[in-house]
């Protein structure tokens, strides 16, 4: 039986961390190096660090602050924003990273998942969907940090992406991201039970209630930002893991 | 104590230096016991409550997952009070803290406030101190968790900041080990000459201009630990079965930075022992016996796994090589004073002695008792 | 000093970056000096078994292996597709291995995996199987370690195996025969369980 993993996800701008509120008003929230080495010592399971405003702003990784935030941590590490090419996924895989996460390129270049998972296997590559409501309410995937619409549902684009190659979606509800509000399930668990990939879900968690109903709809590992950095909702911040938490899963 | 480092150290009669003299005055001024302390704690906490009534908290604190800290806001509590807990960080917080922190405030029902100091200009700001060569690189996060305390406490409208200070394990410190803390010219002067980012966010307070806002304000510093019978070894032992808080190994190691400060730069750059002044009152307040004193002395400050680790990571976040830091570990000890720092208006202006004694005559300095947040 | 054997494929700095934190002198390297002046070696690798193979016959770094562990008995820890490669042969690549312990490398069998999903990805607890392997000395309660992988050890014999997961049904995550050592998972990625077992393997 195994574990269900339990994410930290990190957003990276300019070498330092901030976190933000359906994808807007970032705060800081500190260095990344240190931030990471509390994590690891609190045995986090596997860690996301995004740099969420690099598609927008045309950036590519800045690959030596990256390697030294992964010096720090001893548990697997995943990787996004900005990566373009075969060639940025080799850098970032040297810089200590075991997988990376794409997002915006696919939309322009969904070939990329191949070319990747083809020279370091599926389990390398997540595809990460940011879904929400467009102007004239229907759900869809978006791009660019939630401000290009893709035309396409979550469910159509998750399919796509995993036929593709991808090892995992990791699938964040945007208008859930930083409200403490709990997790979109029925999103989730229409995008798990159409695909055959593990599907981590993102956007929204107040602690270990909102993992298991995500676990329950069919989510196979729970990421979150908000809930392991501030005290509490509208408090300070403070970084905190669930050490030791072990929410099982039966077919995962 | 003794004479290598401290070079104000004087003798009196029967071989007793001047700090226990010192001691037993600050004793006599600031600390209370039995039945006069307990009257005094109660019509302490019944004038914070009464003030903060209406409001959602009562008062601020420090919080830093230290022993001190923590037992003020066990005490807090036991007490009714509804305090705001204020955690300074400077990106060096060690898991450990975080992790006290965490129970204090979840154990204790406290909401937690936190000031993330910009990492870079923070970085920067150290790496000035290290390359200006001067003692109290602490100085400035001193300075900016009272800067911070205070711009709270005013922008809310809480009058009471409750302070971790007390005299029976803080007051004996050699002047010439540390600086002023309410001094922000000193730090503007460092990082003008050694520094490479500007300092934008960083909170600095010019020390009059604090002292009208707190006069403004109406803010007070009380130091409830003066208050109670402060025995380190039960306190520690209470919170540790109250709210769960583990040891560091050392005072104020729950900051790596502070902990390889304390540990290793200050002991090998400056020949100073923090540990000594800190045993000292212990051995004042009769907590300790001058020989258990002497024994923790006789062991290592550091423990050499931890030294080594450490190293590694402090010299990471600062961004040095072994050769840059080694460079700036050999470089001759200066003064602070060597550096702009905050003198009298008729020190600096003296022209405008006589308007100041003017205005001094119509607004008096009213005659309060001022605890300082800065220990 | 232990060297880390640079073949291509792995995650080496991450190996490296643990035995640094542990104090354990570690180098990277694909030199045969440096390899065979060794006092014990690290073979990583992940990624697909044919490649593995292929890279360590194009490199000579296979006849050096046989000789330094099958000869000379110098300590081996192979992590992942490096464990794999240890064993007789795989079905990924339908390849014949390096043949140092009795076992195979199979795919999960889809029948008992009773719709779990492969890779087998994410932290598992394993059993111990053989207490007095030294890997295991002083491990933490719980064992737990991360996996991803897609295929796993066969033994045909219990002897060898020092630990088993489970994933839809048990299987072999770490075995030992005398100097040869390997796992299935990966201690540079599995904190304080993985330092336990890298720190045990520098000191064995």
């Amino acid at each position: 039986m195994a574990r269900v993993r339990i994410i930290p996800v990190l957003l990276l701008d300019r070498g330092g961390l901030y976190k933000t509120v359906r994808f807007d008003k970032p705060r800081y929230v500190g260095d990344p190096v240190n931030t990471v080495k509390i994590f690891n010592e609190k045995e986090a399971d596997e860690l996301v660090v995004l740099d969420f405003r690099a598609t927008l702003e045309n950036r590519s990784p800045d690959f030596a602050k990256m390697s030294e935030i992964a010096g720090e941590a001893f548990m697997p590490m995943a990787y996004g924003g900005g990566i373009r090419s075969l060639d940025d996924a080799r850098r970032v895989f040297d810089s200590g990273y075991e997988k990376v996460v794409l997002n915006s390129i696919l939309y322009k270049d969904r070939g990329l998942v191949r070319q990747i998972a083809d020279v370091f296997g599926s389990q390398s590559v997540v595809a990460s969907i940011d879904v929400r409501k467009n102007w004239l309410g229907r759900v869809r995937a978006f791009g660019r940090s939630g401000t290009a619409d893709s035309g396409m549902s979550p469910l159509e684009w998750a399919r796509i992406l995993e036929d593709c190659g991808a090892g995992e979606v990791m699938l964040t509800s945007i208008g859930r991201d930083g409200t403490w509000e709990g997790y979109d399930l029925p999103l989730i668990a229409e995008v798990a039970h159409a695909i055959g990939i593990p599907l981590i879900a993102c956007g929204g968690a107040s602690g270990p209630d909102d993992f298991r109903r995500a676990v329950e709809a069919g989510a196979s590992a729970v990421a979150a930002g908000s809930c392991f950095v501030y005290q509490k909702k509208g408090m300070g911040v403070l970084i905190s893991f669930c050490t030791g938490l072990k929410i099982n899963r039966e077919d995962a | 104590m003794d004479n290598i480092a401290d070079p104000d150290i004087r003798f009196g009669a029967q071989g007793v230096c001047q700090y226990l003299q010192e001691y037993r005055q600050k004793e006599a001024a600031s600390l209370l016991r039995g039945e006069a302390a307990e009257a005094a704690l109660e019509r302490t906490v019944d004038r914070i409550r009464r003030e903060g009534r209406g409001k959602r908290y009562d008062c601020v604190m420090g919080l830093s997952g230290g022993v001190d800290s923590t037992y003020v806001a066990l005490l807090a509590r036991r007490h009714g009070l509804r305090p705001l807990a204020v955690h300074f960080d400077n990106g060096w917080n060690s898991e450990l803290s975080v992790m006290n922190i965490e129970n204090i405030i979840g154990r204790l029902g406290i909401d937690l406030h936190t000031y993330v100091v910009d990492w870079e200009e923070f970085r920067d700001l150290q790496l000035a101190y290290l390359r200006a060569s001067v003692v109290d690189i602490e100085a400035i996060t001193d300075h900016a968790i009272a800067c911070v305390l205070i711009r709270l406490a005013g922008q809310m409208g809480i009058p009471y900041i409750l302070s971790g200070s007390n005299v029976q394990t803080e007051s004996t410190m050699p002047r010439s080990w540390v600086f002023p803390k309410a001094d922000p010219v000193n730090i503007r002067a460092i990082h003008k000459a050694y520094g490479q980012r500007p300092l934008k966010t960083f909170p600095l307070f010019d020390a009059r201009v604090r002292y009208y806002y707190t006069e403004y304000k109406g803010i007070h510093s009380v130091s409830l630990l003066n208050l109670v019978d402060y025995e380190k070894k039960a306190v520690k032992e209470t919170i540790h079965r109250e709210l769960a808080w583990r040891d560091y190994g050392g005072k104020h190691y729950e900051s790596i930075w502070t902990r390889f400060y304390q540990g290793y730069i200050l002991p090998a750059k400056f020949h100073i022992d923090k540990r000594k002044p800190h045993l000292s009152d212990l051995v004042f307040a009769g907590q300790i016996s001058r020989e258990e004193a002497l024994a923790e002395l006789a062991q290592p400050i550091y423990d050499p796994a931890q030294y080594q680790e450490d190293r590694t990571f402090v010299l990471k976040k600062l961004r040095l090589t072994e050769q840059a830091f080694d460079e700036i570990m050999s470089l001759p000890p200066r003064s602070h004073y060597a550096f702009d720092h905050d003198r009298p208006l008729e020190e600096r202006l003296p022209f405008l002695t006589p308007v100041k004694r003017v205005v001094r005559w119509f607004f008096p300095f009213r005659n309060r008792h001022t605890e300082d947040t800065d220990a | 000093m232990i060297t880390i054997v640079n073949y291509g494929l792995g995650n080496l700095a991450s190996i490296q970056n643990m035995c640094r934190r542990l104090g354990i002198e570690a180098c990277i390297s694909a030199d045969r000096d440096v390899i065979a002046a060794s006092e014990r070696l690290i073979l990583p690798g992940v990624g697909h078994f044919r490649k593995g193979m292929e890279n360590l016959r194009e490199s000579g770094l296979k006849d050096l292996l046989d000789e330094l562990v099958g000869v000379r008995h110098r300590p081996i820890l192979g992590i992942c597709l490096g464990a794999q490669l240890m064993t007789a042969h795989s079905e990924e690549g339908d390849v014949d291995g390096l043949g140092w312990v009795d076992a195979v490398t199979v795919g999960f069998d889809a029948a008992r995996l009773g719709g779990r999903k492969v890779p087998h990805m994410g932290w598992a607890d394993i059993s111990i199987a053989d207490a007095a392997d030294p890997l295991w000395k002083d491990l933490p309660q719980e064992p737990r370690f991360y996996f991803v992988h897609a295929y796993h050890f066969r033994f045909s014999i219990p002897e060898e195996v020092a630990a088993t997961a489970v994933h839809g049904y048990d299987f072999a995550c770490a075995f030992r025969k005398g100097n040869i050592h390997g796992v299935q998972f990966h201690p540079e990625k599995s904190h304080k369980f993985g330092m336990r077992v890298l720190s045990n393997f520098a000191n064995c």
